[in-house]
């Protein structure tokens, strides 16, 4: 693994994106941002939807927000992870690169997003007057575990994207899906009971329900379910590794 | 030093890939075998270098692949103490959106270079690839010449070991290409080793220290490269009837020199003898230059030739030809041979060539056309006779391959005051 060719390719991948553009860079940021104004402005405000048991005209549009937030650098890096040696054949087939270290650099590029939208988010929570409480301080710890659970997963479904193209749109469909799924725009409270009990085996509920429990109930998130999330992750990795090790010529021949 | 031992590769083809993973799940076959490489063996010294030759789809670009680490052999392995670096038309993995120099740091990132590393050594890559001020515009406004001085530069300056070098090389113009081979020198002679994979035969003798031959994957010969190079004329050779004539490729060992000559005949037609002689009509072995040498041969034919001709090709000891032609390229009339029949030439000429040993190869074939080229190649007989030049007592002294005898004349002229 080179530490080096990471990071610099989580660099370019920040900037080339928008490359040519007057802002570059700026853009990766303006957008989570439109989405922060889209959520407490119009979602809250203008259109008064409230979280159920709080009166602040804020607590929606922070709940949905950091959900979303978190959501979006999840399914980033799971999508992309997955596609990343289609995406980058022509580095792949040109040089020599350690292909199970190589997807990383999504990781963090979509972590450095993550990062600059949450400091946005925090100072919206700061000047709204709804406060930010110590229990915060999980948030990377949260994030971590969440992240790990994307690459695995990214990873694992990378390797056989290779062999079986039409799964690049699948996990697209998937994550649609899975997005729904998870209490990110509605409430866990208003989900029947039977829909309750099956919440607890999805993975993104686990992460998406931290945030909200530090955000917006300002409680310390259910670290056993977290624990259980890592152990799961870990998992998947292992999985991944083995799985890689067995087809790692196919994939190159591949490709 | 580069030391490959007993690499094989096979390619599995699947009509979809999809059914890569039918296959290993439900273990039944579902695809068709090409191998590509089959034990392949061979080293590279330190400040030597090794020429590969073959045919289109012998195995060297998957060999200079596995080389380069983008692909795993299947079985054997690659040891190199460095790294690998390398000039290859399978390309560098630039991204054409980004400046030259920007490609400078993801590149030289990729080929193992740390960031202090490349910003020491930028400005002596930019200054090898002479782009100047273009090197900070996108890649994709580049001409192909332009990147391979790029891609070059970068490759050289990552100091590797080895150093790959294919047909990318002939991208460049001449100067460049001069100024890369220098480098490449320049580089061997610090201790690195060279694998060249070309088809420019002139070069591999020129360049490399020793050569192998790759068909169908398998190396079927390795040594001096001047005799993988006949023993490949020979295959060629035999491709060029399309299959249709056996051909015999024969390794006749010279009972003189020990050198091997291979020879490559279709069957129709037999070389009977083969003389050189002097003004007087003495066989010879040695002749001083600038002298008048007289080669005669006879061709038997086995079949009823149309239109047969006969070439000639003088070649010194590095096996670079130096001289080369044909009764058809000299549009000398032949005549119809029948079977059995038998055609004696007599070539006279001067030798005005350097002090140094030639060799005489016969080459016969039929039905000229165009400017220079035979429907059918019947023999190709390399290296029949060497003949031994000695420097001429009577003229000037020079150096280069012959006496081009230069008028020079010397005037005094009056400056400008």
């Amino acid at each position: 693994m080179n530490i080096g060719l990471i990071l610099e390719l989580a660099k370019r991948d920040i900037t080339e994106k928008y490359s040519g553009s007057t802002l570059g860079a700026l853009w990766n940021f303006i957008y989570p941002l439109v989405d922060i104004f889209i959520f407490t402005v119009i979602f809250a405000n203008l259109m008064g939807s409230r979280l159920p048991g709080s009166s602040s005209v804020y607590a929606y549009g922070f709940y949905l927000t950091s959900g979303v937030i978190a959501w979006n650098a999840f399914s980033n890096t799971v999508s992309r992870t997955a596609t990343v040696y289609l995406d980058k054949k022509h580095i792949i087939t040109k040089v020599k690169v350690d292909l199970s270290s190589f997807p990383l650099y999504i990781a963090i590029s979509e972590s450095i997003t993550f990062v600059v939208t949450m400091g946005v988010f925090l100072f919206l929570l700061l000047i709204s007057g709804y406060g930010v409480k110590p229990v915060i301080l999980f948030v990377p710890l949260i994030y971590l575990v969440q992240q790990l659970f994307a690459y695995s997963l990214g990873f694992f479904i990378g390797i056989f994207v290779v062999f079986i193209r039409d799964l690049r749109e699948i996990v697209r469909i998937v994550l649609q899906f899975w997005f729904w799924f998870t209490p990110i725009v509605y409430v866990y409270d208003i989900l029947p009971e039977y829909v309750k009990k099956i919440m607890v085996y999805n993975p993104a509920f686990t992460f998406i329900h931290a945030y909200h429990s530090i955000f917006i109930y300002e409680q310390i998130p259910d670290l056993e379910a977290i624990l259980y999330l890592f152990l799961l992750s870990f998992a998947i990795l292992l999985c991944a590794g083995f799985t890689f090790k067995k087809l790692e010529k196919d994939v190159r021949d591949f490709i | 030093m580069i030391k490959v031992s007993g690499v094989s590769k096979t390619f599995k083809s699947y009509h979809s890939p999809a059914d890569r993973l039918k296959e290993k799940i439900f273990r039944k076959k579902y695809h068709r075998e090409i191998t590509a490489l089959q034990n392949v063996s061979f080293e590279v010294k330190e400040g030597k270098t090794l020429g590969i030759v073959g045919q289109n789809g012998a195995g060297k670009s998957t060999l200079l692949k596995i080389l380069s680490g983008v692909l795993l052999p299947d079985e054997g392995s690659i040891k190199v103490d460095g790294k690998i670096t390398g000039l290859l038309e399978l390309g560098t993995g630039f991204d054409h959106e980004l400046t030259g120099l920007e490609n400078i740091f993801m590149n030289g990132t990729f080929l193992g270079m740390d960031k202090d590393e490349i910003e020491r050594k930028k400005d002596d890559i930019i200054n090898f690839t002479e782009l100047g001020e273009f090197i900070y515009d996108p890649i994709k406004t580049y001409s192909s010449g332009m990147l391979m001085r790029l891609a070059f530069s970068i490759a050289m300056h990552a100091e590797p070991k080895c150093f790959l070098v294919d047909e990318a090389l002939s991208v460049g113009d001449a100067y460049f290409q001069q100024k890369c081979m220098r480098k490449i020198l320049e580089f061997k002679n610090d201790g690195g080793s060279i694998i060249f994979v070309s088809h420019d035969m002139n070069a591999v003798k020129t360049i490399c220290d020793s050569a192998i031959l790759l068909d169908h994957g398998h190396i079927i010969s390795s040594g001096d490269p001047k005799d993988i190079i006949d023993y490949y004329h020979g295959i060629i050779l035999s491709k060029s009837h399309m299959g249709n004539t056996e051909v015999i490729v024969n390794e006749i060992t010279d009972d003189h020199t020990g050198h091997k000559n291979p020879s490559a005949s279709t069957g129709e037609v037999e070389l009977l003898s083969f003389k050189v002689l002097n003004s007087k009509n003495e066989e010879i072995l040695h002749i001083e230059s600038e002298q008048v040498v007289k080669v005669i041969y006879q061709v038997k034919a086995l079949k009823e030739l149309s239109d047969p001709h006969f070439g000639l090709h003088v070649r010194n000891n590095l096996g670079v030809s130096v001289f080369e032609t044909n009764t058809y390229c000299s549009s000398i009339k032949t005549f119809t041979l029948k079977k059995e029949q038998i055609a004696e030439l007599t070539w006279e000429f001067l030798f005005p060539l350097s002090a140094g040993d030639y060799s005489f190869s016969v080459g016969v074939a039929n039905k000229g056309y165009g400017r220079d080229a035979f429907e059918e190649y019947l023999l190709m007989a390399h290296d029949i006779e060497v003949l031994k030049v000695i420097p001429n007592s009577n003229a000037i002294v020079y150096s280069g391959v012959f006496n081009m005898k230069p008028k020079i004349e010397i005037q005094e002229r009056l400056g400008k005051e």
